[in-house]
């Protein structure tokens, strides 16, 4: 199997506070991975330095053979705007970014696949209506539609599933099952185990530093999470240089 | 004599001295004068010369309507001995500035005297004009007059038009109230004030006259004249003109189309080909008028300020010259 | 009776027909620039504007005297710097937009006003660089008629990237290079909207024309498609009634057309129906609930 990410002694942080910590793992291409870990474990922070929204503090992440561009990422708050006037037919159609661009025609095929990302969800007969009028569970949808279309190889949820209704939930996870037949590889933080258990095959356990990673069932024990608890609180205090650091 | 008595003497002396220092220094110390704008300045210049010490607080170039007093301004009127004001509430920020500088010298009132044109006689005098009108519709005309009358209320908080010094015969006015005033400051030198006085007077006089004699010659159907700043009333009165404008007194208020047409239609209707820009209002609506029809523009006037000392109006006289030969140049050709 | 109270003014005299001109260019160009501005919170900054462009202007007197064509360079190079500056303090630091853009032009203002006192004339620069609707000479008509079409032009091209900066900021970010561009590019045509509207037609008629009908608009369409075509058309409409009226009841002509876009906006605040407060408060049925087929 190929690797689709590497994190190479990897340490994200923000103001010099590293929320991650020397983390080298590797995540195989095709894989469905679940991230978990306690408040504060910097599982959010995981996912924007894949982005390359944040600059390690030290390593990086490499990518298997996949271009940064083939990435989709769905943040935990987005800063959309609800009340502009955009239909959810057009936000969903911004997900054709990556063919169309700023200036491409829409045409007739591409109108067509749009739709059937909206079917896909579950928000048919929902086009015409303007963002603002969408439940939170109704935007969530509209959201992984726009994500069907960006057609990514590597597909990055960060707590993709709070505070929506199960049956949202339940479409959602079909829809992120339907990738990982595809192929895809998808990393989503999560904080549900039950869910993990149930439909993801693989689990990181961060606590700012690697507690596991592997198989659900052997990373997902009682005792890893107790581990993980332990790393998390054992980081309050006074901070003092790191003495792995690479000076 | 014993050494006291004459270090009483000595004393004696020193004390009489320093007693009469000031009566010395007044007499041989400029007077402190402050004139609120270059035309006031230019006549104290005339009459005092350098007996005074002259701080005008407009300059040249200067618009009095949207002055606004500095800190420099404030300290030079409370060391003024004598204020030269105009009067007629043309200084409009002139209470507020002496409140905040503590001025305990003399005010003088140029105007004082002067009998004044009141805003409703400015309305009356567009009445007459418009009897030529084609429309012929009195109920827009009020409502014309009302909003020039509003126009000119909303700007001159006063009732009475303040630019007096238009008229040379106001100005003889201006020229004996500010000796008196200067006499008054400075008795050592009434002599010279009033000796200055008459020769100034004089050339006035005479000016008035070319000028009475240069605008009589113009022929009855050139006489109106288009400038965006209404400040000429006392000017056409005396020397038989009419003065339009688009906006009347202000500079910040704005005209309506209607303004603006029925003065295209006067000119087209009374053919006045000449339109005048003044050196400090925006002339660009006067512009588009002259455009339209077909008129040109005559050339600068100065109703409120001198010009610098290079420019064609350094002094009042070679203003009011300036004034009069541009007018005369442009209705007589 | 129509002919002559509509028609008639503007066949008699040519200063009117080029009010009416000025107006629908600056309808056509300005406007989208306003409802993008309202989208985006930022409908203050045509008054912050107007305020920041003094030094440009004091300098360009400085240098050139009351030359309108100097302090209007001038005013537009304050402007654009401004609004560059607070777009680039947005975008990477804490501050919001409108602080950002409160913080820089309150700083050029004072420069404008030091510059402005030490030369010691008084003459009022404000008011000699804007101007008035019935005042419109080739210059100022060029003027607006360009940068007119310089907007209309770049919004098309623009449009997609604008959108989706306003909605998703995060998500333009993710799939492209262009939201810097956009973004300032976005601000620098607002600075000449406003800097060649003041220069032609005075800050009120610019700054009220840019936002009254925006918000109008706001409450008749949904779409941002629609809100651009809607603000246009009160745009022209109120410029010709505002006109007609100033022409007709002799009404300073600025403030007519102002007022009427802002009794529309009145009217739209109360009757429109999304979200109108005369809607609001009648009890209306509400819709059956729909069923959505779910797969």
């Amino acid at each position: 199997m190929s690797t689709a990410i590497a994190f190479k002694n990897l340490t994200l942080g923000y103001d010099r506070h590293p929320a991650v910590h020397h983390l080298q793992v590797e995540i195989d291409e095709g894989s469905l991975t679940a991230i978990v870990g306690p408040n504060g474990a910097g599982k959010s922070t995981l996912l924007k330095g894949v982005i390359g929204a944040l600059t390690p503090l030290e390593g990086r992440v490499a990518f298997g053979g996949l271009s940064r561009d083939n990435i989709a990422y769905l943040p935990q708050q987005s800063d959309i705007d609800r009340t502009f006037p955009i239909s959810v037919v057009d936000l969903v159609a911004m997900g054709l970014w990556r063919e169309i661009g700023a200036f491409g025609w829409l045409g007739r095929a591409r109108r067509a696949r749009v739709n059937a990302a909206i079917a896909a969800v579950g928000l048919t007969g929902f086009e015409p209506r303007p963002i603002g009028s969408l439940s939170g569970g109704q935007m969530q949808r509209a959201l992984f539609a726009r994500l069907l279309l960006q057609d990514a190889q590597l597909v990055l949820l960060d707590e993709p599933f709070t505070a929506i209704d199960s049956r949202t939930m339940a479409d959602l996870i079909n829809v992120v099952c339907r990738w990982h037949v595809d192929g895809r590889t998808v990393l989503a933080v999560l904080h549900d185990h039950e869910m993990v258990r149930a439909h993801f095959p693989r689990t990181l356990m961060l606590a700012r530093e690697l507690v596991a990673h592997g198989p659900t069932e052997q990373v997902l024990t009682a005792e890893n999470q107790f581990r993980a608890r332990q790393m998390c609180e054992a980081c309050a205090g006074p901070p003092h240089v790191c003495g792995r650091s690479v000076a | 004599m014993t050494n006291r008595r004459i270090l009483l003497r000595c004393v004696a002396a020193v004390v009489a001295l320093s007693l009469s220092g000031p009566v010395v220094s007044q007499a041989t110390e400029p007077t402190r004068v402050v004139a609120t704008f270059s035309i006031l300045g230019d006549m104290a210049e005339r009459i005092g010369g350098k007996h005074l010490a002259i701080t005008t607080l407009v300059g040249p170039g200067g618009d009095a309507h949207v002055y606004q007093p500095t800190p420099a301004a404030a300290r030079a009127v409370s060391e003024a001995e004598v204020l030269i004001v105009n009067g007629l509430e043309f200084e409009g920020w002139l209470d507020r500035l002496i409140n905040a500088s503590d001025f305990n010298g003399m005010r003088v009132v140029a105007t004082e005297g002067v009998e004044p044109i009141a805003f409703e006689d400015d309305k009356d005098e567009h009445t007459e004009i418009k009897h030529h009108d084609d429309h012929g519709d009195e109920h827009a005309e009020d409502e014309h007059h009302d909003s020039h009358g509003d126009e000119h209320a909303h700007r001159h908080d006063g009732a009475f038009d303040p630019h007096a010094w238009m008229n040379l015969g106001n100005a003889i006015m201006y020229v004996d109230n500010i000796t008196a005033a200067l006499a008054q400051a400075n008795p050592d030198n009434t002599a010279t004030f009033y000796e200055n006085r008459d020769a100034y007077v004089a050339e006035i006089q005479s000016l008035d006259a070319e000028i009475q004699k240069l605008m009589s010659g113009l022929p009855e159907s050139r006489r109106t004249v288009v400038t965006s700043h209404d400040a000429f009333q006392y000017f056409g009165r005396n020397y038989g003109l009419t003065f339009l404008a688009p906006q009347g007194l202000s500079t910040d208020s704005e005209a309506s189309a209607q303004d603006v047409a029925r003065l295209i239609e006067q000119m087209r209707v009374e053919s006045i080909s000449a339109v005048f820009v003044e050196n400090i209002a925006d002339s660009r609506l006067l512009q588009q008028i002259a455009n339209e029809t077909g008129a040109t523009i005559g050339g600068t006037l100065y109703p409120g300020a001198l010009s610098g000392p290079d420019g064609s109006a350094p002094t009042y006289l070679d203003m009011m010259r300036h004034n009069a030969t541009t007018l005369a140049q442009a209705l007589g050709s | 009776m129509i002919w002559e109270s509509v028609v008639q003014p503007f066949y008699d005299f040519s200063f009117m027909r080029r009010a009416l001109l000025g107006c629908i260019a600056i309808s056509v160009g300005a406007t989208p620039i306003g409802v993008f501005l309202m989208l985006r919170r930022m409908s203050l900054t045509g008054d912050a504007m107007a305020h920041a462009i003094l030094p440009g202007a004091a300098v360009g007197y400085l240098v050139a005297g009351l030359s309108l064509g100097a302090m209007t360079i001038g005013g537009l190079i304050a402007g654009i710097a401004v609004a560059l500056l607070s777009g680039f303090v947005t975008r990477v630091t804490a501050l919001r937009e409108d602080t950002s853009l409160a913080s820089f032009y309150l700083i050029s203002l004072a420069l404008g006003v030091l510059i402005v006192s030490t030369r010691g004339s008084n003459v009022d620069l404000m008011h000699v660089l804007f101007g008035t609707v019935l005042a419109l000479d080739d210059t100022a008509l060029i003027l607006l008629c360009s940068i007119t079409s310089l907007s209309v032009l770049t919004l098309a091209t623009l449009f997609r990237p604008l959108v989706l900066e306003c909605v998703d900021p995060q998500f333009l970010r993710s799939v492209s290079r262009l939201s810097a561009v956009t973004h300032f590019t976005f601000l620098v045509l607002v600075v000449l909207n406003l800097v060649g509207g003041f220069h032609a037609l005075g800050t009120l008629m610019v700054v009220g024309i840019i936002i009254l009908p925006a918000a109008a608009a706001r409450f008749w369409l949904a779409s941002i498609g629609g809100l651009i075509v809607a603000a246009i058309s009160l745009a022209m409409l109120s410029s010709l009634i505002g006109l007609l009226l100033s022409y007709h009841y002799s009404l300073p002509s600025g403030p007519a057309i102002i007022l009427v876009a802002g009794l529309a906006y009145g009217m739209s605040l109360l009757f429109g129906p999304l979200g109108g407060l005369v809607w609001q408060a009648l009890s209306r049925q509400h819709f059956e609930s729909r069923k959505v087929d779910l797969p």
